[in-house]
C-alpha cells in the first residue's frame, strides 16, 4: 500500500520539513500539507521510482507555495536562547544542536533545501539534485556555497557568544 | 596537484568515483591543507546530521498519517477537512488542541502555539509572593524543592490540573530519558521547564518562562510549553512519552530507572 510506506518514510519527511521551517508546529503543518497532496496525486507517482524523493519534492514544492504566507516564528526566538540551560553537559550538546538549527533557518530558502536534503538527510547528490529538479553541477556548486554560507554563521554565532560576559 | 574546493566537498561527502578518491587521498597526505578542507566538510555534516538527528525517535503525530489509525475514540471526531493553507492547517490544529486539552494535558498536545518565551533566569517566576523556593542550587546543578519536587514525585495520569491557582505546579509529560532515567515536563507560575530524576532529587535542566494568553489565560498556558521545553525533551526522549499506567509505575519505583 502506498499509504503504508508513506507513513514509514514520515519520520524523514517531518526531519526534512524541520531544516526547512525550524519551528516544529511549521513543519508538521508543512508535512501534513504535502501528504495531503500526495494521496491526492498518488497516481503520479511511479511505481519503481524513488517514493521518498517524490515526497520530498512535494515537501519542497508546497513549502515554495507557502513561503509568501508563512509566518517566521523562528525570528522570533533568535534571541532567546542564550542562557536558558543551566547545568549539565546533555543540554550543552543540545544548545550546539539548536545553534546549528537556528544557523541553518538563517539561510537562504535555497540553500535550505540542499543542506536539507544532503547533510540533514543525507541523499546523495544524484538523488538531491532530481529533488530539486536541476542539474548535479548546480547542486554541487549551490552546496559549497550554502556550506561557506553556514560555516559563516555559526562563526558569528561563536564571536557572539565570546562577547558575553 | 590541486583540487577545487567543491571536489574536496564531494569527496568529503562519498560522491567520487575510486580513481579520484585515490588521487585526493594521496594529495590530503601530501599537503595537511587539504588534509583540514576535507576534515571541516566532514565535519559541518556530521554537526548538521546530529542536530537534526533526534527527529526521527519522536513519535509521529497521529495527524500526519495518511489515514487515520482506526482507535476507539470516547468522543466523535470530526473529519480532519483537507488544507489549502498552512493557516487553515494552523487553525485545524488548534481547534484540535482545544479539544484535546479538555481530554488530557499530554504531549503531543502541548502545541505551543501563543506561549511566546523570554528565557533566562525565572526562578522568581515559579513562586509568585511569598511562597517558599520552588527551586534551589545545588552542587552546581538546580533541583526542584518544595511544592514543586512534591508535585513531580506525586502528579500522575495527567492530573494536575489544579483548576485557576497560578501557583500550583502541573506535571505533564513524562518519559525515560536515553540515559534511562525519568524526566517530566511541568509548568509552575508563568514558567515551564523539565525535570530529571537523579537519585533523590529531580534536577532541572531547562527552566523557561511560559506566557500566559491575556488576561485570565493562565488555564491555556498551562496546556502549553515552550520551544525551549520541547527541544529540551526532544534530545533526551527515548521513545514514546509514558502513559498513565507507566507513569504510575515509574511513580512507585521512586522514579528510579527501571532497566
Amino acid at each position: 500500500m502506498l499509504a503504508d510506506e508513506i507513513a514509514a518514510l514520515l519520520p524523514r519527511m517531518r526531519r526534512f520539513a524541520r531544516a526547512l521551517t525550524y519551528h516544529r508546529e511549521d513543519a508538521d503543518d508543512l508535512v501534513q500539507i504535502a501528504m495531503e497532496r500526495a494521496l491526492g496525486r498518488s497516481d503520479q507517482w511511479e511505481p519503481g521510482t524513488r517514493l521518498d524523493s517524490w515526497l520530498f519534492r512535494i515537501i519542497k514544492n508546497a513549502w515554495i507555495d507557502e513561503g509568501r504566507s508563512r509566518t517566521r516564528r523562528a525570528e522570533l526566538f533568535a534571541p532567546a536562547e542564550e542562557g536558558e540551560h543551566v547545568g549539565d553537559d546533555a543540554a550543552q550538546a543540545h544548545q550546539q544542536r539548536l545553534a546549528l538549527q537556528k544557523a541553518i533557518s538563517l539561510l537562504s530558502e535555497e540553500h535550505r533545501l540542499v543542506v536539507g536534503l544532503v547533510l540533514v538527510d543525507g541523499l546523495p547528490y544524484k538523488e538531491a539534485a532530481e529533488v530539486l529538479e536541476i542539474p548535479v553541477g548546480t547542486l554541487t556548486s549551490r552546496l559549497a556555497r550554502a556550506r561557506d554560507a553556514l560555516q559563516q554563521l555559526l562563526a558569528d554565532q561563536t564571536d557572539k557568544t565570546r562577547r558575553m560576559p | 596537484m590541486t583540487f577545487s574546493d567543491d571536489t574536496l566537498m564531494a569527496y568529503a561527502d562519498g560522491e567520487l568515483d575510486p580513481a579520484e578518491r585515490a588521487a585526493i587521498e594521496q594529495a590530503m597526505q601530501a599537503d595537511p591543507a587539504i588534509a583540514a578542507t576535507v576534515a571541516r566538510h566532514r565535519a559541518l555534516r556530521a554537526d548538521v546530521a546530529a542536530a537534526f538527528a533526534g527527529i526521527l525517535d519522536e513519535p509521529v503525530p497521529a495527524r500526519l498519517q495518511p489515514r487515520p489509525a482506526p482507535e476507539p475514540q470516547p468522543e466523535p471526531k470530526p473529519a480532519p477537512a483537507p488544507v489549502a493553507s498552512l493557516a487553515a492547517a494552523r487553525e485545524a490544529r488548534q481547534a484540535q488542541e482545544a479539544r484535546n486539552a479538555r481530554r488530557r494535558w499530554s504531549w503531543p498536545e502541548w502545541g505551543s502555539l501563543a506561549a511566546m518565551l523570554v528565557v533566562g533566569v525565572l526562578v522568581g517566576k515559579l513562586a509568585p509572593g511569598g511562597a517558599p523556593p520552588a527551586i534551589a542550587a545545588s552542587g552546581g546543578q538546580v533541583v526542584a524543592q518544595g511544592e514543586l519536587a512534591a508535585a513531580l514525585d506525586r502528579q500522575v495520569g495527567g492530573g494536575g490540573g489544579n483548576g485557576g491557582n497560578a501557583g500550583a505546579a502541573h506535571v505533564g509529560v513524562s518519559f525515560a530519558a536515553r540515559d534511562g532515567k525519568y524526566c517530566r515536563g511541568f509548568v509552575m507560575g508563568s514558567a515551564a521547564g523539565l525535570a530529571c530524576r537523579d537519585g533523590a532529587q529531580w534536577r532541572i535542566p531547562v527552566l523557561a518562562e511560559a506566557e500566559s494568553e491575556g488576561s485570565g489565560g493562565y488555564r491555556q498556558a498551562g496546556s502549553t510549553l515552550p520551544p525551549a521545553v520541547l527541544d529540551a525533551i526532544d534530545a533526551r526522549i527515548a521513545g514514546k512519552p509514558l502513559d498513565a499506567a507507566g507513569e504510575a509505575a515509574a511513580r512507585a519505583r521512586g522514579w528510579q530507572p527501571g532497566r
